[in-house]
């Protein structure tokens, strides 16, 4: 028999009880649904933690903080501690430690760290727009931030201009709704500098962000030029020269996947720790894979329920069958044909179930995704629930085949074994 | 003199054993010639079914050797013994066989189907055979809208598509009425008659063994009589006559009340040597 006929025979014979068929393959479609929906969540939160990480920057960068003394953080411990002046100077606020310019150099010294950025906070008062409005600025985003921040409109700032970026939920503060109107507007930032005395800087908008999950681009960023010249001003108006302090420093490194044991070593040697964003967010896409997988784990279940229900309806077709696979040995069939022939007809069920279970949940998953994301989530920028993943999907259906196939071969075997002469007996 | 198409040498079926030991066949030699006409007859459980279920390859025998144009079957694979049946033999049942459920055409298209031949080549073979049985007007039906004597109609279609040189009835009329089952007979004598085809009919009807050429009369699982009358249609022996001539084991010949038990010397080997049991057995 050519295989064409195999499966077109299969075919038919599964489309002889339709009933029957209809209700193992329904088995099926619920496995296949659930399975490509859990699988599609798993993908979807997790390109959405994706979207966070590219929010948090490039991806080649090492958050470089002080290392962490237990000792330090624990003063209750009751032992007196030896004075450093050195180090007390970089305590910042709530005790915590903060990284000086020494440490900036220690970690610029590193070898395969290309560029060192420190952060500094600058807490301004308020943004003062052309037409005299003024609005608290609660918090300014971090320049290191800019590579991983989505725009509305604009560019991110020029890190050697006084520029900044305002988020698109301050257009109101501009009086317009179009990102575009507001580019190129020149603001003013309040700020108070050590001796309480306000002072202002001035900056260009040169661009409107798009909030991230992240938080970045949630609040106006300033450029790097920018930033040091607000943490000058806000250090500035004494006599006494300030230590500079810097909570923590973003560092980029050639090659982050070959050098990032090396690296962190080396800053561990100096009393620093180095944490890079898989670190950060190694924790938060564990938890969801294994999520994903507890639910896999489910719609697995219900496949292999699914697949004694192929066992059964194809133990049924044969027993009904005997004559007809009698006769069809006797026609000179061989055993692998009709072994092949039954085993392809629990393909088929695989087959119809698999296409659609997986296009139901591609379906659901869908239009669930866009309904919740536009709807009663639509406030999580960037946010996504299920993602479409080919490789998965395919990979559901051989699965759903391979299953079919296995749960087939008891039946076929049955079949391939039956004798044409018992089978044709009269009765 | 033609050559022989089936031969069996010393054939012997046992089912069962111990206590529930059955010799169904107990040891059989004897040739079919090609283009002859066959009838196995016997009581029920006499052997014949056995019989034509070991010289149609569906099944083994216990010992003794089931040859196929002189080369012994025991030594093809069951792939090649499957290719053969295929190939070279057509089958014909007492219940029809026929899938309910698809068309006349597919049911007759079966064993082409099963061989491997193109969709196109299957329907225009299928579409030829059916003409011959004058049932082509029927290609589209159901196999189930048909008639008692359609359907069997409809089988032999089925059993002729291969172009078989054997073609294997097993109780062929036992399933229609007395006019059916002549139109039946008439066209399974007819395709011997034209075609040539070695018919081998396992019955219970007297009329249809009557008109083989050879009756082999199973009792026993041993052929009690081997009956190469000539009651059967002068005109329809052409074949099968030539093949008569020269056999050793024309004791039958001559005989013409088919199954009529014992009234010849008992059916024999070639050879004494492998005839004897069979011989002895019934004399």
């Amino acid at each position: 028999m050519r295989n064409v006929d195999v499966v077109r025979t299969a075919l038919g014979n599964t489309m002889r009880s339709k009933t029957r068929t209809f209700l193992t393959v329904i088995a099926i479609v619920i496995g296949a649904f659930t399975l490509t929906l859990t699988s599609g969540l798993g993908a979807g939160i997790n390109k959405y933690v994706d979207s966070m990480v590219a929010g948090f920057g490039q991806t080649n960068q090492i958050y470089v903080m002080p290392g962490m003394d237990p000792s330090q953080q624990m003063p209750t411990n009751g032992e007196p501690q030896e004075y450093d002046p050195e180090e007390a100077a970089a305590t910042g606020e709530f005790g915590m430690q903060m990284l000086t310019e020494d440490d900036i150099a220690t970690i610029e010294g590193i070898d395969g760290i290309t560029d060192v950025e420190p952060i500094v906070f600058v807490t301004a008062d308020y943004l003062g727009t052309a037409d005299g409005d003024q609005f608290v600025l609660q918090s300014l985003g971090f320049p290191s931030d800019a590579a991983g921040m989505e725009m509305e409109a604009g560019t991110t700032p020029d890190p050697q201009a006084m520029e900044l970026t305002v988020p698109e939920t301050w257009l109101s503060a501009f009086g317009t709704e179009d990102p575009n109107e507001v580019l190129g507007e020149t603001v003013t930032i309040g700020l108070k500098d050590m001796a309480q005395q306000e002072q202002t800087v001035e900056a260009e908008i040169v661009g409107v962000s798009q909030q991230a999950i992240s938080g970045v681009g949630g609040s106006p960023m300033p450029s790097s030029a920018l930033n040091e010249e607000l943490n000058d001003v806000q250090t500035s108006g004494l006599d006494v020269e300030q230590p500079k302090n810097y909570v923590q420093a973003v560092a980029t490194v050639e090659n982050l996947e070959a050098n990032e044991t090396a690296i962190k070593q080396a800053l561990s040697d100096e009393g620093l720790m180095g944490l890079t964003l898989e670190d950060q967010l190694g924790v938060l896409t564990g938890i969801i894979d294994t999520v994903t997988w507890v639910l896999n784990g489910f719609a697995l279940i219900a496949l292999l329920a699914a697949s004694f229900g192929i066992v059964n309806t194809l133990l049924m077709s044969v027993q009904e069958r005997t004559r007809e696979i009698g006769l069809m040995k006797a026609l000179g069939m061989g055993r692998g044909k009709v072994f092949g022939l039954f085993s392809t007809e629990a393909v088929m069920l695989g087959v119809m179930g698999s296409v659609i279970g997986v296009g139901l949940g591609v379906l659901v998953g869908v239009i669930g995704n866009a309904a919740l994301v536009n709807g009663p989530l639509s406030g999580v920028a960037g946010l996504s629930l299920y993602a479409v993943d080919p490789v998965s999907i395919l990979l559901i259906v051989a699965l759903i085949l391979a299953i079919a196939f296995l749960a087939g071969t008891m039946p076929a075997a049955r079949a391939a074994k039956k004798d044409p002469i018992e089978a044709l007996r009269y009765e | 003199m033609s050559a022989p198409v089936l031969e069996t040498e010393n054939l012997v079926k046992v089912y069962g054993r111990g206590q529930s030991r059955f010799d169904a066949l107990k040891g059989l030699t004897f040739e079919i010639h090609e283009g002859e006409s066959v009838a196995i007859v016997g009581k029920s459980g006499s052997g014949k079914s056995t019989l034509m279920h070991l010289l149609a390859l569906l099944d083994e025998p216990t010992s003794g050797v089931v040859a196929m144009d002189g080369r012994p079957v025991s030594q093809l694979k069951p792939a090649q013994v499957s290719a053969l049946r295929n190939d070279t033999f057509g089958f014909v049942f007492q219940q029809f066989f026929l899938n309910a459920n698809q068309t006349v055409l597919e049911n007759v298209i079966l064993p082409l189907k099963i061989a491997g031949v193109s969709a196109s080549e299957r329907k225009r073979r299928g579409m030829e055979v059916l003409e011959q049985l004058e049932m082509a007007d029927k290609a589209k039906n159901k196999a189930n809208d048909l008639s008692g004597g359609q359907k069997q109609r409809v089988c032999i279609a089925r059993a002729l598509i291969n172009q078989p040189t054997v073609l294997f009835a097993d109780e062929p009329t036992g399933n229609l009425d007395t006019a059916t089952g002549e139109v039946v007979e008439d066209i399974l004598f007819g395709l011997h008659r034209d075609r040539g085809i070695t018919l081998v009919v396992v019955t219970h009807d007297d009329d249809l063994a009557s008109r083989c050429d050879r009756r082999l009369l199973m009792q026993d699982g041993l052929i009690v009589v081997d009956d190469r009358g000539e009651t059967a249609k002068a005109a329809g022996a052409g074949v099968g006559q030539a093949s008569r001539e020269g056999s050793r084991q024309v004791g039958g010949h001559g005989k013409h009340a088919a199954p009529a038990p014992l009234d010849g010397q008992p059916a024999t080997g070639r050879d004494a040597g492998t005839g004897t049991e069979t011989g002895e057995g019934q004399a």
